[in-house]
């Protein structure tokens, strides 16, 4: 059996560990447009920082590759997939024949048409991949006022203002939604978030966007044109606006695809023996209730594993996934899962605030818990995203949640739902118990 | 045919751990946050143990959760197809397929908290304000955890799979049932600690 996986990251790795758990022998080929081996892309920016290093930024042990017998194609790029013949065509105008294919292309940065940028330029770039992070770095060090530009207050846009930040840079961050991490924060959260950008030397400029950015003869830009009209000096300029799934080689293949690639339960394509996961597909949210597409790494991996799983011929289904997000800045942990920001009347808030320092915040829907934020304290936060996920009745707990008593629940539960006060093992096999099954959390 | 029943004894605590990997049982009714005491023992000998193994990662993996009289040990549950492994954003946390854990490399930790946002059981906490997730490795590489050695109430035992199991069955058996149908752990009491 030939397998060829098209992405060297989070979900093409899970799905061929996947496929090797139950096939020994089959070629797995993995095929990236990178030069290099698997590395933890949400970590660029921790790089600049210098929080992980060209040691420790791979994703994977050195040996990986080898010792799982996975054929690399490396610094290839995929230009169509043709699904009659199940083979597809490289750009060296190579083409590899395939039993089963698996896309795990994640995303790629959007860039809106703004007057001046370029992608190209040593100082302009987007922030997705290692390649940008070390442009950024070599940036840096040629600015000459030390002034850079982040178009997007997102995760990306946030983490890559950091990364500037501690090579030296005063960032701006430019916003067109009225806080930063907009999707997922509320005004508060969001306030005491940019607070602490503002105090460690990243501005926020938040209902506000880049018109237009001034080049000098070499292409490098000078300032940038705000919507507001405001000139801002800039050296370096990021657009972090967001990705969108990578799908543009799989024109004409035939593979449906609605934004994202449509994948079915068992994460095949509507094309046989074609599976999908990752950013790149569209994944069925299990809190709005319909297809969506969810750009986290847990998602990633799980979708990888169900898709290869099935391709090495053992039958399993995704049950879909909800949007969850942890992200730290400058000390201050933050977590976001389900619905932070409730989308009718029915659905009640409760907050809880200790000054700028904890902030958490709860969406119920009736008795069942959607949505939470949690700023500052943020221990116990899996056991929310898993009674957010699993759709617990909790109401009557939002007094200890708020308060960070988050174990409460789980104390109460495992005594008396469970009844285990005969004992209780720490791996266990937990499908006889319905609510906390595994089967429900997978 | 009796001979033949002994000879296949299930519950055989020392057989089973030669055999198979070993696992930590818990029961928490047994736990009561060792009343009286300045430290909690699982916690306090847990976190010597790590800052021997780990030097600066030294933040102790067990942790005893309490609501009124009620304990509850918060310990690693070492999953199959652990949540924390597929949310690393690093690759630091994975899983060993020799020993069955699921083990963490503190290198390559950051501390993104990504494995405290997915874990269900709550068992990976920020301790401290150091940027690292720290997690139970199950002690490995030594003869018994350190935290079942410590308790003296006995909370916490060590176990193999195969008995993990038996006893597995008869709880479960047992709760369906109804209480006359009694598990008598004195069995093999003497095999275990």
């Amino acid at each position: 059996m030939r397998y060829v996986i098209i992405g060297n990251s989070y979900s093409g790795l899970s799905c061929a560990d996947a496929i090797r758990r139950f096939d020994k022998t089959g070629e797995i080929t993995i095929i990236s447009d990178e030069s290099y081996k698997a590395y933890a892309r949400p970590l660029i920016s921790y790089y600049l920082e210098g929080k992980t290093t060209d040691e420790t930024i791979w994703y994977k042990d050195d040996d990986y590759y080898e010792k799982n017998n996975y054929k690399t194609l490396f610094g290839k790029r995929v230009i169509s997939v043709n699904t009659a013949d199940k083979k597809i065509v490289l750009d060296d105008n190579g083409s590899i024949e395939y039993d089963k294919l698996f896309i795990g292309t994640g995303g790629a940065p959007f860039v809106p048409p703004i007057e001046g940028f370029d992608a190209e330029s040593p100082m302009m770039g987007t922030f997705t991949k290692f390649d940008d992070a070390k442009k950024m770095e070599r940036g840096a060090k040629l600015a000459k006022h030390k002034e850079a530009i982040v178009i997007g207050g997102g995760l990306i846009g946030l983490k890559a203002s950091e990364g500037l930040r501690a090579l030296g840079m005063h960032v701006t961050i430019a916003e067109l939604l009225p806080r930063v991490l907009g999707l997922a924060l509320d005004e508060i959260s969001g306030g005491i978030t940019a607070k602490k950008l503002n105090e460690n030397g990243i501005d926020t400029a938040t209902n506000d966007t880049v018109t237009k950015i001034n080049v000098d003869e070499a292409g490098n830009p000078t300032s940038v044109i705000m919507k507001s009209g405001r000139e801002l000096v800039a050296d370096i300029v990021i657009v972090a606006i967001g990705v969108r799934p990578n799908v543009g080689f799989l024109e004409g293949s035939g593979i449906k695809i609605d934004r994202g690639i449509i994948a079915d339960k068992t994460m095949m394509t509507n094309i046989k023996d074609v599976y999908a996961g990752g950013d790149a597909i569209v994944s069925y949210d299990i809190l709005n209730k319909k297809p969506n597409i969810i750009a986290i790494v847990p998602l990633a991996c799980e979708q990888g594993r169900i898709a290869g799983t099935n391709m090495a011929g053992i039958y399993r289904e995704y049950y879909g996934g909800m949007g969850l997000n942890s992200v730290e800045i400058y000390g201050l942990p933050i977590i976001t899962i389900g619905l932070t920001n409730p989308l009718n009347p029915s659905q009640t808030v409760f907050i809880h605030q200790e000054g700028e320092s904890i902030y958490r915040k709860l969406v119920f829907d009736g008795q069942v818990l959607v949505g939470a934020i949690l700023l500052g304290d943020v221990a116990g936060a899996g056991i929310l995203s898993a009674i957010i996920r699993q759709g617990l009745k909790c109401l009557t707990y939002k007094d200890e949640f708020l308060k960070g008593n988050i174990y409460s629940f789980v104390i109460d539960n495992e005594f008396e739902v469970y009844n285990i006060n005969e004992g209780y093992a720490i791996r266990g096999d937990f499908e006889d118990l319905p609510e906390f099954s595994r089967s429900n959390w997978r | 045919m009796e001979k033949n029943m002994n000879g296949i004894k299930l519950t055989n605590l020392k057989e089973d751990l030669k055999k198979n990997q070993i696992e930590i049982m818990l029961y928490p009714a047994k736990c009561d946050g060792c009343e009286g005491q300045e430290y909690k023992s699982c916690v306090k000998a847990c976190e010597t143990h790590m800052k021997e193994k780990y030097g600066k990662y030294n933040v102790a993996r067990i942790n005893i959760k309490s609501k009124g009289n009620k304990f509850f040990p918060i310990l690693c549950h070492n999953c199959e197809e652990a949540p924390c492994v597929d949310a690393c954003m690093p690759g630091a946390r994975y899983r060993d397929i020799e020993n069955g854990w699921t083990l963490t490399n503190y290198q390559k930790c950051v501390g993104c908290w990504m494995c405290v946002m997915v874990c269900p059981f709550g068992a990976i906490e920020r301790v401290g304000r150091d940027h690292y997730a720290s997690k139970c490795d199950g002690c490995v590489d030594e003869e018994t955890p350190k935290c079942v050695e410590a308790c003296k109430k006995g909370a916490l035992k060590k176990i193999g799979i195969k008995n993990y199991s038996y006893e597995r069955r008869l709880m479960i058996a047992n709760k369906l049932y109804g209480p006359h149908l009694k598990i008598n752990y004195n069995r093999y009491k003497n095999n275990n600690r």
